[in-house]
């Protein structure tokens, strides 16, 4: 109980700090680390991550320490936590690209885990020049190559 | 058109470019399998990737590993045989797709798969004596694993914990002093254990249920336990003269194309042999068909049958088991998922070996 009520400001890259209990910075698992390596400062700039999208970490963390603390009615808590999930990594591309990062390099398991998986749900009915387009990639193929491996699918990768 | 405008701006490196691959891969392998066809096309990069090591290990990781059925088919005019795949179209239908196969790889012997590995053993291995290729089903490449210990053309060839137990004759079967051998070779140690003489004759085929092989020569079937390294003969197995069978949860199964045309079942267990229901229809429909083939897939029966005489080509079922007690009896019933058509050409073949790959 009193480990939450400590308070720990987390500045985003802009320098504009985000006060949160020590729970939810501790979901940042490289804050985690931070503080068991003795690191007692109660700011802890992350220089990566700019403030629209710290905010953001930072509210997908917030719920999940929240419900985490609910005592009971797990079932309906996991139900809330998974619409709440979803509605949160309902976001434009370049959001969520950046979400990606931020979770990668603070080290939010589960919010690197729903980020990735909308991007796959995403890409997976498009076809190869909608997903250039979403991933800004340059198609590097001749013509010839690309047939390559059109033949090559025939039976590669087959369901 | 981009280049004008690259002149014009410096754009920002885009996203996915900051991504580190890691994460690419990660987002990657949590598409469907089918989609890296498209997925493929995107970039040689996304190819690359789609096509990696890393890719697999994360699949698995993740539990998204693909089931394909890898078929044997032999031609009765020719004699040859070539690998297929069963594959789903877009329309819904099942086909029998021509895969390339590597050089150097034998077409005929026996073929075990260890998860994504496919080990191929030379019929003719007393002649050739050569390493042993594994193909990686995952990217069609081949790796050799040392020659045998024994001197031995391989009949059959099964897999039990990781081990592949492979027997076959160290001489030509009618020659009085050829005897029957088992070697077996560790597959993560990539070692031949010991090999031994066994007292087999010449095998139909061979399953694994429960940790033990089965096999069945013309007089008797054999129960081989590799816990104590003993054979012994099955009695209630060799009730029928089963070929060609397969294994699903622990149960053979088999299509008697003589004793009235039906699925059997064989319960090591129980010892017991029981005729799988519910199939009536199926078999009524495929009374013409000159060949019958039974293989398994993540835990479905799939029955390939020719047919018949006059329109060749091959009819595919994909069967869901269930085990049924009705007034104390143990039943089993198939459930027929689809039924297609999944090859059609005026030649000759049927199916010789199905092999369950996990990739």
């Amino acid at each position: 109980m009193s480990e939450s009520n400590k308070k720990i400001s987390l500045i985003s890259s802009e320098g504009e700090a985000f006060e949160v209990s020590e729970a939810v910075a501790r979901e940042f698992e490289i804050v985690a680390h931070m503080l068991e390596d003795g690191c007692s400062g109660s700011s802890i700039p992350i220089t990566t991550v700019d403030s629209n999208i710290l905010g953001k970490v930072i509210e997908y963390c917030t719920k999940h320490v929240e419900v985490g603390n609910v005592e009971g009615n797990s079932e309906k808590a996991e139900k809330d936590l998974e619409e709440f999930d979803k509605r949160f990594i309902a976001v434009e591309m370049n959001t969520l690209f950046s979400l990606i990062l931020a979770a990668n390099y603070l080290n939010v398991k589960g919010l690197l885990n729903i980020g990735c998986q909308k991007v796959a749900d995403t890409i997976k009915d498009m076809k190869p020049e909608e997903v250039r387009s979403i991933f800004n990639i340059e198609n590097d193929y001749t013509p010839a190559e690309e047939e390559v491996v059109r033949k090559e699918n025939e039976w590669a990768f087959q369901p | 058109m981009s280049s004008s405008k690259k002149e014009q701006s410096p754009e920002p490196p885009s996203l996915i470019q900051l991504l580190p691959e890691d994460i690419i891969i990660d987002i990657l392998s949590r598409v469907r399998w089918c989609d890296y066809r498209t997925l493929s096309l995107v970039s040689k990069h996304f190819r690359s990737l789609v096509a990696s090591h890393e890719l697999y290990a994360r699949r698995s990781l993740l539990g998204c590993t693909v089931r394909r059925l890898y078929v044997a088919l032999s031609n009765r005019e020719t004699t040859s045989h070539n690998p297929y795949i069963l594959c789903l179209e877009a329309n819904d239908n099942h086909r029998l797709v021509l895969i390339p196969w590597p050089t150097h790889v034998p077409h005929v012997g026996s073929f075990v798969t260890v998860g994504w590995k496919l080990y191929a053993f030379d019929m003719l291995n007393r002649y050739h004596h050569l390493p042993i290729p594994s193909i990686d089903c995952r990217f069609q490449t081949v790796h050799l694993v040392h020659c045998m210990n024994a001197t031995m053309d391989v009949s059959v060839a099964g897999v039990i914990d990781g081990k592949i137990y492979v027997t076959g004759y160290t001489k030509i079967p009618w020659d009085t002093s050829a005897k029957m051998v088992m070697a077996v070779f560790n597959t993560e140690t990539q070692i031949w254990e010991t090999a031994t003489e066994t007292m087999i004759g010449r095998p139909y085929g061979c399953v694994v249920m429960a940790g033990k092989m089965y096999t069945r020569d013309g007089r008797n079937s054999f129960v081989y336990d590799p816990k104590e390294s003993k054979w012994e003969t099955d009695k209630r197995l060799n009730m029928f003269k089963w070929q060609g069978g397969c294994v699903v949860d622990d149960v053979l199964y088999y299509f008697d194309n003589r004793g009235g045309k039906v699925l059997r079942a064989y319960n090591p267990r129980k010892s017991s042999w029981v005729v799988v229901k519910g199939l009536e229809r199926l078999v009524a429909e495929g009374r013409f068909s000159e060949s019958y083939y039974t293989g398994s897939c993540d835990g479905k029966l799939v029955l390939f049958l020719s047919k018949d005489r006059m329109t060749k080509g091959i009819r595919c079922a994909q069967i869901s088991l269930e085990r049924r007690h009705h007034q104390g009896r143990s039943e089993i019933w198939g459930k027929i998922d689809w039924c297609d058509d999944v090859f059609f050409r005026s030649d000759d073949l049927f199916v010789t070996k199905t092999l369950d790959v996990i990739l």
